[in-house]
């Protein structure tokens, strides 16, 4: 029997190959993106509003969109000629593949951020270099937070009809603490305050990645029975 | 139950079902379902629709819980299955290297053996999305093998397939017989399977008949019965 890890690699790995060959998701994410950050760039009366008002929440609508036509994507792939089962029918443990699931859904969310971060700074024009690693970190928490509950739900609604339109109708909900938290902190950064004014926005979007990531792991093997 | 021959030894026993029930909110599919199955035999379940013989054969690989019994299996389970649990976006190889893989296993030699074995050898790189109906189902077929499974459970493996497919996959599951490998076949066909299938057992409204030797007559009995 494989070990979790080696299990878990492997499944990202197929996810990332079968991503690289077709990029259905990652072609819809990236125009998705773009539109996304152009549409509400040129909405704005720039005499009114500022680009630093709406650059955090633009950025974070972006991110999670996005990403969501990715999440969607993950759980689809296995529903087609019912690959879920010949997964399951390996003595893989099944907690791999979640871990897997939740590996290539992070590169996947990861490479949308990646693309969109350039685009973001060259619509709004935000002063970001120098706070750049602060942003990186503010965007993997919140990443990471959504990505494992994301995927806990894509798992869960690959088998409804409509699975594309129940994903973000349950997962809007639980994504709402560590976007707020990810709006903030974004804020806070392009505006030059100080950490200290939101340092309980970093803590909770860091207990949200441990609460999130350890109930996912542990839910995950309860949904797929079944 | 399918009687073991009187000298074959318990430790040839591959699986074992006893008293399996399965429900669907109300409605039972699988009514106190008993069998076993030894090494090199290939019991043919045939039935109408509906008559429960997939759900018997997901209940048996695992993949479904039965509301009620037990299945013990002594040995790795194959499935090849209506679909073919495999990805359109990969290769053959690609597909079966990722499934050896999650049997904790790399060995190319054993994927290469097993699409030749199979008549695919030449389209190992080619995505299994070109493929055609019965390509896919080789390739199923190969997949299920991957981890030399003593138990395979195949769910009419014949079907959309031509007459020199169909004669490879036959050749396939003969072979396998003689090595020893236990299978369980569902099938609407039982003629294609003479000479290939040991024992024949039909299934109705979710109660399974006692097994009986496969022979040219049984080819020609009705598919349901009246025990259920």
């Amino acid at each position: 029997m494989p070990s979790v890890s080696r299990a878990a690699l492997a499944i990202a790995g197929k996810d990332i190959a079968i991503e690289w060959r077709t990029k259905t998701a990652i072609i819809s994410g990236l125009v998705f993106a773009i539109l996304v950050l152009a549409i509400l760039y040129f909405s704005r009366d720039p005499t009114e509003v500022s680009d630093l008002a709406i650059a955090p929440g633009t950025l974070w609508v972006t991110f999670t969109f996005a990403a969501m036509l990715g999440l969607n994507r993950a759980f689809l792939l296995e529903r087609e000629r019912r690959a879920m089962d010949g997964l399951l029918l390996t003595p893989a443990p099944r907690s791999a593949i979640f871990w897997g699931k939740f590996l290539g859904n992070l590169m996947f969310v990861g490479t949308i951020e990646a693309v969109s971060l350039p685009l973001f700074v060259l619509f709004y024009n935000v002063p970001l270099w120098d706070k750049l690693p602060q942003l990186i970190l503010v965007i993997a928490m919140a990443t990471i937070a959504f990505v494992a509950v994301g995927t806990l739900l894509s798992a869960m609604v690959v088998r409804t009809r409509h699975a594309e339109l129940m994903l973000p109708l349950l997962l809007l909900p639980f994504l709402v603490p560590p976007l707020v938290g990810g709006v903030q902190l974004t804020a806070s950064l392009l505006n030059n305050r100080p950490l200290s004014e939101v340092w309980g926005w970093l803590k909770l979007i860091g207990a949200f990645d441990i609460a999130f990531v350890t109930v996912a792991a542990l839910l995950f093997e309860v949904i797929l029975d079944e | 139950m399918t009687s073991a021959p009187a000298s074959t030894p318990p430790a040839d026993l591959v699986l074992s079902a006893r008293d399996i029930s399965r429900r669907f909110g109300y409605r039972r599919v699988l009514n106190t379902v008993s069998l076993e199955l030894y090494r090199g035999q290939v019991l043919l379940l045939v039935g109408a629709n509906g008559a429960g013989k997939t759900t018997l054969l997901r209940v048996l690989a695992g993949l479904l819980r039965p509301s009620q019994g037990t299945v013990t299996r002594s040995a790795a389970v194959g499935l090849v299955a209506h679909d073919a649990m495999l990805y359109d976006a990969l290769s053959a190889y690609e597909n079966l290297a990722f499934f050896q893989r999650l049997h904790g296993g790399k060995d190319p030699a054993r994927i290469r053996a097993l699409l030749d074995q199979v008549g695919l050898a030449d389209r190992a790189d080619d995505r299994v999305g070109t493929f055609s109906r019965g390509m896919v189902q080789r390739v199923a077929i190969a997949r299920a093998l991957l981890a030399e499974p003593t138990l395979l459970l195949l769910d009419e493996p014949l079907t959309g397939l031509d007459e020199r497919t169909t004669r490879i996959v036959l050749d396939v599951l003969t072979g396998l017989r003689d090595a020893g490998t236990a299978m369980m076949v569902v099938s609407h066909q039982p003629t294609d399977f003479l000479g290939v299938a040991t024992h024949i057992a039909r299934i109705s409204k979710g109660g399974l008949a006692v097994p009986e030797p496969f022979t040219t007559a049984s080819t020609t009995a009705p598919l349901t019965y009246d025990g259920a």
